[in-house]
């Protein structure tokens, strides 16, 4: 593996799945825009699925660490 | 002709073990003068679908070219005519260069919190308090209220973190997620290259400091969350 995409702290976050998240969270969300005839992007109803993947993907990894603590508290 | 953009950036003169890009399209420079280029792919709509795949064929570009240069990484998704491209980098040419010499030799860092709280107090609402008129408004007050926490939240935290962090920032960027009974902070850093093992260790002794935020510790990562230039470029320059 190279020096990116590391999970570097983490306890129950550390796994392969969550840093494929994180890369998608940059790629979909973040970057340059180039203003103008872009964006296949937005209008794609599969952009939008992945896009809704990784938000709900995070919000139940989010819940399911919170549950965690939870229980064991 | 369409192109696929990966990113832009400065010094690089080839490709060297750069991987297939999106629909395992060759990768290619367009240079616009004697330091800045763009890398890009012939965009082929035929071939071109939005997936998992081709997105993280689009991160692999941009992540390889990093080990040469710190780019400008564009979102996925950016198509344009090569026309477009050149008086896009025409018209924004100050501030591209301004951008890049602003992230030369950093990386981004993202730290991810997450502090669950008591739900939130509404023994001070009355029941069964009238329609919906009275149902509005406390849900506006519930709202106000959840806005003002993750204001404060946020100084809270970019206090913090500077204080941990210290001269390792150069440039901190945090967004806050409130809602009744979590808080979902990111906080994304721009740092030097150089500083990485230096900011893993001291988020490492500061993450042991709060037991009860649990954090998620990513990067290095090209500089994704420092890349747009459109603000800044509208307000320096007035233009959009």
């Amino acid at each position: 593996m190279s020096d990116f995409d590391q999970i570097i702290v983490g306890e129950e976050w550390e796994n392969t799945d969550l840093s494929l998240l994180e890369t998608l969270d940059h790629v979909l969300n973040r970057g340059l825009v180039i203003a103008g005839e872009i964006t296949i992007a937005v209008a794609d109803i599969d952009l939008i699925f992945v896009g809704l993947n990784v938000l709900v993907s995070s919000v139940e990894t989010a819940n399911e660490v919170i549950r965690k603590r939870q229980a064991t508290e | 002709m369409r192109l696929y953009v990966y990113c832009l950036a400065e010094g690089v003169e080839r490709l060297n073990k750069t991987p297939p890009g999106v629909s395992s399209a060759s990768v290619r420079i367009v240079e616009f003068d004697e330091d800045l280029s763009a890398l890009v792919s012939v965009y082929r709509a035929d071939d071109f679908h939005v997936s998992r795949k081709n997105a993280l064929a689009h991160h692999e570009v941009v992540r390889s070219i990093t080990e040469q240069t710190t780019p400008l990484p564009a979102r996925f998704g950016t198509v344009v005519t090569i026309e477009h491209l050149r008086k896009y980098v025409s018209t924004h040419h100050e501030a591209i260069k301004a951008k890049l010499a602003h992230v030369r030799g950093g990386v981004e860092m993202n730290v991810r919190m997450i502090h669950s709280f008591a739900t939130a107090d509404t023994s001070q609402e009355p029941e069964n308090a009238g329609g919906p008129g009275t149902a509005f408004l406390l849900e506006k007050r519930r709202e106000i209220l959840r806005d003002e926490a993750g204001a404060a939240q946020k100084g809270k935290l970019s206090g913090w973190l500077g204080e941990k962090l210290g001269d390792l920032i150069k440039e901190e960027k945090i967004t806050i997620t409130p809602s009744e009974t979590v808080i979902l902070a990111r906080a994304d850093h721009l740092i030097a290259r150089a500083d990485v093992q230096e900011y893993r260790t001291k988020m490492a002794k500061a993450v042991e400091e709060r037991p009860e935020i649990r954090f998620m510790v990513s990067g290095p990562w090209p500089p994704y969350s420092f890349a747009n230039i459109e603000l800044e470029f509208s307000s320096q320059f007035g233009v959009s």
